[in-house]
């Protein structure tokens, strides 16, 4: 039984067969054929090639009508890697000078081709190695009989573990057979966990060697809840999840008994609980969980796994249609964070040494003051649907806010000239997610309507912490006191300037922070919708008397692990279910 | 007669390109580079000064791994030579394989 | 775009005259008019558009910078002046601080993206402090020409 941890994306528990999907972990030991054999190996090739074909052709014309022209192209480019005469040539000549199996030497050419793209400086280019794993896996599945195993054919229950999920992988994906996820590498906005999220499927991401761990017969258990996977789990393990798992399903039925009802506190202090999003899909599920409307909708999908850039009608219909769902409940959409190391259209730039202190987020955003138009001009036009706030990301001095306002003014306008209709007097606000403008909010406030703090960044900011970085990870903890006490000022300064505030990362949502955030003064949360009825049951279990108590100690305390097992400590006695 | 006739069949073209679509010469633009190659009679060869490769194999086409300002050589030989070049370079240069430039 | 495609040299006002807001707009706008930059009898009605939007929201941006704009059908072309003060003005700056270099941004109505493009090279270069440092120091239209011009050159100043 090995236990791994790592970064919970998607909801619930899972418990099934491992299904490893990446070709990268077929193992193909070298064996040496006799110098007779060579010729049926060199034809074993040739099949290989043909039978490739011939799939892919059929896979080709199963998904003519359903997938995007992003998914053709990549067929395309691999049905020209597999008519590429060359390339069989130099697979073939291996098995000639070196008498070896067809297996080996498919598997041993298409990873040099593969390692020599990996170690291509432009990291578009370097990412199409994952195209040359497909079509070894393509090949691969030929020689090797894999026909079974692969996730297009699926017949039983299993858990897909993979390095990193490619869309092609995705593609095939059944809800019905495939019960769980978990991936190596990956984040929050990670292709598996945007599929994951989806479709409803546990996943767990972020897992760093967890393919080396795994083999395909092994059970592997996916904790979509904790961030956690079981490979080969004992059978007290496993009974203990199928426990947790049914507990977790009556849990979730019994809060959501409680949707209807208010997030008030026992001593009548009202709280607004509203839902983080990612797509507009996930609106809908915000409403069902008992939110009130949307803290947080994260464009950054708009601009992902595409080749050009968002036209502003795009941009629209997403905004549009959330609106739509939410009526006239608050929506806050958040302006683009995406890093200039993640892949965007408009530009290719050249590594960046330390991307979370580069061009990122708003910063490049203002450089790039032609895109920013396109989605300032649609989340305009879209204030008059319903009630739209529009939040900027990463501000880390008034400068920047200044000049955030400055174009939104010129789009206005803009829009005013063109006589398109929009909300002159929408609601705009500011993360704080950095030190610089937590201990500079008081004069923020006095040019922004709100402020929402982004945890997760301030925490990694503050503490000089890569959660995503095993090696360093365990010291990210947003119960550090050197956190705590710049949020305190951020929430005294915000009321000071009488603006609204919020906290909408992943502390929200976490039932032990709670009350911590409420004693210091917080009244509304924005969090992933499956978290909001746990939250709320603790909200209307506690009085506001004693958050304030609970807030007192912990600015008193000292030590990071001192806050936090005093905060677990008050959380049980309020919900022990969560715990 | 028949040395004009053998010197018509072994038109040897040379040119220079830049990539100037911003991601370079990626999948996609490999691909479209190779169809339209093998779309000629014409032996073509590229090269970025350190390697040379086959403009009709995707693999090795893909292998340059060429950045946007990359300088490629493209070399072709044969009866429809010139007709290459001009439909590469267009491809190249002036369509930019469709796909945004820097 | 750079600095040289919209910056109308000629234009630059070293030492404003004036230290109130309004004041150093209309001796802005009616430097870029001196420069043949407008036509005839535009000038009082630019300056008014610009006052009235600076009233609405100032655009000093602290630092010591302000970038007073509008937006006008009497320009075909976005064009800008530059003008500098070593006294200081009070801009209703959000830092509340005194602001010294003023760059007057005049754009065309019907090209919203050259506005914007404009802004976005005006962004860039102000974020340096080198630049805003520079800028101020600058005592004659010539000085701010050549620092205009380097940092077209070099992206980092």
């Amino acid at each position: 039984m090995e236990i791994k941890k790592g970064v919970a994306v998607s909801p619930g528990i899972s418990i099934a067969k491992a299904l490893i999907i990446d070709s990268e972990e077929y193992r193909i030991p070298r064996r040496e054929i006799k110098a007779s054999e060579r010729t049926t190996e060199i034809q074993r090739v040739r099949n290989a090639f043909k039978g490739a074909i011939g799939e892919l052709t059929k896979l080709e014309a199963a998904h003519v009508k359903t997938e995007g022209s992003k998914i053709k192209d990549i067929f395309a480019v691999h049905m020209r890697f597999l008519h590429d005469r060359s390339l069989r040539k130099r697979i073939t000549d291996l098995v000639h000078s070196e008498s070896v199996t067809a297996e080996y030497a498919v598997s041993t050419i298409l990873r040099e081709i593969a390692s020599h793209f990996s170690k291509a400086k432009d990291a578009y280019i370097s990412e199409r190695a994952a195209d040359i794993y497909d079509i070894e896996r393509r090949l691969l599945i030929q020689l090797l009989d894999r026909k079974r195993e692969d996730v297009e054919h699926l017949t039983e229950e299993v858990t897909i573990i993979a390095r990193e999920l490619s869309p092609i992988q995705t593609a095939g994906f059944d809800r019905k057979f495939v019960k769980g996820i978990a991936s190596d590498a990956g984040g929050r906005t990670s292709h598996a966990a945007i599929v994951a999220r989806s479709l409803g499927i546990p996943a767990v991401v972020a897992l760093e060697d967890l393919t080396e761990s795994v083999s395909g017969t092994d059970t592997v258990i996916v904790d979509g809840n904790r961030g956690i996977v079981i490979v080969n789990p004992d059978d007290q393990t496993i009974q203990q999840y199928q426990e947790y798992s049914k507990e977790f399903a009556e849990l979730e039925h019994k809060l959501d008994a409680i949707r209807e009802k208010p997030a008030v506190t026992r001593d009548g202090v009202v709280v607004t609980l509203l839902g983080n999003i990612e797509f507009h899909d996930e609106a809908e599920a915000v409403l069902q969980k008992g939110g009130e409307g949307i803290g947080l909708y994260r464009t950054e999908y708009l601009y992902l796994n595409r080749q050009t850039e968002p036209t502003e009608e795009e941009h629209y219909q997403a905004y549009a249609e959330t609106v739509s769902v939410l009526q006239d409940r608050p929506v806050v959409i958040r302006t683009l964070d995406l890093g200039a190391d993640k892949y965007t259209q408009r530009k290719r730039f050249a590594p960046e040494p330390n991307p979370f202190l580069g061009l990122r987020s708003i910063r490049f955003c203002l450089q790039n003051l032609m895109m920013f138009k396109t989605q300032l001009r649609a989340i305009l036009r879209a204030s008059v649907l319903g009630d739209v706030k529009i939040m900027f990301p990463l501000i880390t001095n008034l400068q920047e806010s200044m000049q955030v306002k400055m174009i939104l003014r010129d789009v206005m306008d803009d829009l005013d000239e063109e006589s398109i209709a929009f909300n002159r007097d929408i609601q705009i606000g500011i993360m704080i997610e950095t030190p610089s403008s937590a201990l500079t909010a008081y004069s923020l406030a006095r040019d922004v309507n709100f402020f929402s703090i982004g945890t997760n960044d301030l925490t990694q900011y503050t503490l000089a912490v890569d959660r995503g970085n095993e090696l360093v990870s365990t010291l990210y903890s947003s119960a550090d006191p050197a956190v705590l006490r710049l949020i305190r000022t951020v929430i005294q300064d915000a009321h000071k300037a009488q603006i609204d505030i919020s906290v909408c990362g992943e502390m929200a949502s976490e039932p032990e922070y709670v009350m911590l955030l409420l004693g210091m003064g917080i009244r509304t949360l924005s969090l992933t919708a499956p978290m909001i009825p746990e939250i709320k049951q603790i909200i209307r279990s506690v009085t506001v008397e004693d958050c304030n108590n609970v807030a007192r100690k912990v600015l008193g305390m000292n030590s990071e692990r001192q806050i936090s097992n005093y905060l677990r400590a008050a959380a049980r006695k309020i919900l022990p279910e969560a715990f | 007669m028949q040395a004009e006739q053998d010197s018509l069949e072994k038109v040897v073209c040379e040119t220079e390109v830049e990539i100037k679509n911003a991601d370079g010469l990626h999948m996609r633009p490999a691909m479209q580079f190779v169809d339209i190659a093998n779309q000629f009679k014409s032996d073509i060869t590229v090269s970025n000064n350190e390697t040379e490769v086959d403009g009709k194999s995707i693999m090795q086409m893909s292998m340059l791994a060429a950045t946007c300002g990359t300088k490629l050589k493209i070399k072709a030989e044969g009866s429809d030579a010139q007709k290459v070049i001009s439909a590469l370079r267009e491809l190249v240069e002036e369509k930019l394989f469709g796909e945004p430039a820097p | 775009m750079k600095f040289a495609d919209f910056v109308c040299f000629e234009a630059t006002v070293p030492e404003l005259q004036t230290s109130d807001r309004d004041g150093v707009i209309e001796e802005m706008v009616s430097s870029l008019d001196k420069a043949g930059k407008l036509g005839k009898g535009e000038c009082k009605e630019i300056a008014r558009a610009v006052i009235k939007r600076e009233k609405e929201a100032s655009t000093g941006m602290g630092k010591g910078v302000a970038v007073p704009h509008v937006k006008c059908k009497l320009v075909k072309d976005v064009i800008a002046a530059i003008g500098l003060s070593s006294a200081g003005i009070d801009f209703s700056a959000l830092d509340k601080q005194p602001v010294y270099s003023v760059i007057l941004l005049i754009s065309p109505v019907d090209e919203p993206d050259k506005h914007l493009q404009a802004m976005e090279n005006i962004f860039r270069h102000l974020q340096h402090e080198k630049f805003r440092k520079f800028l101020r120091q600058c005592r004659s239209a010539e000085h701010v020409e050549d620092l205009l011009r380097e940092a077209d050159e070099n992206s980092s100043l």
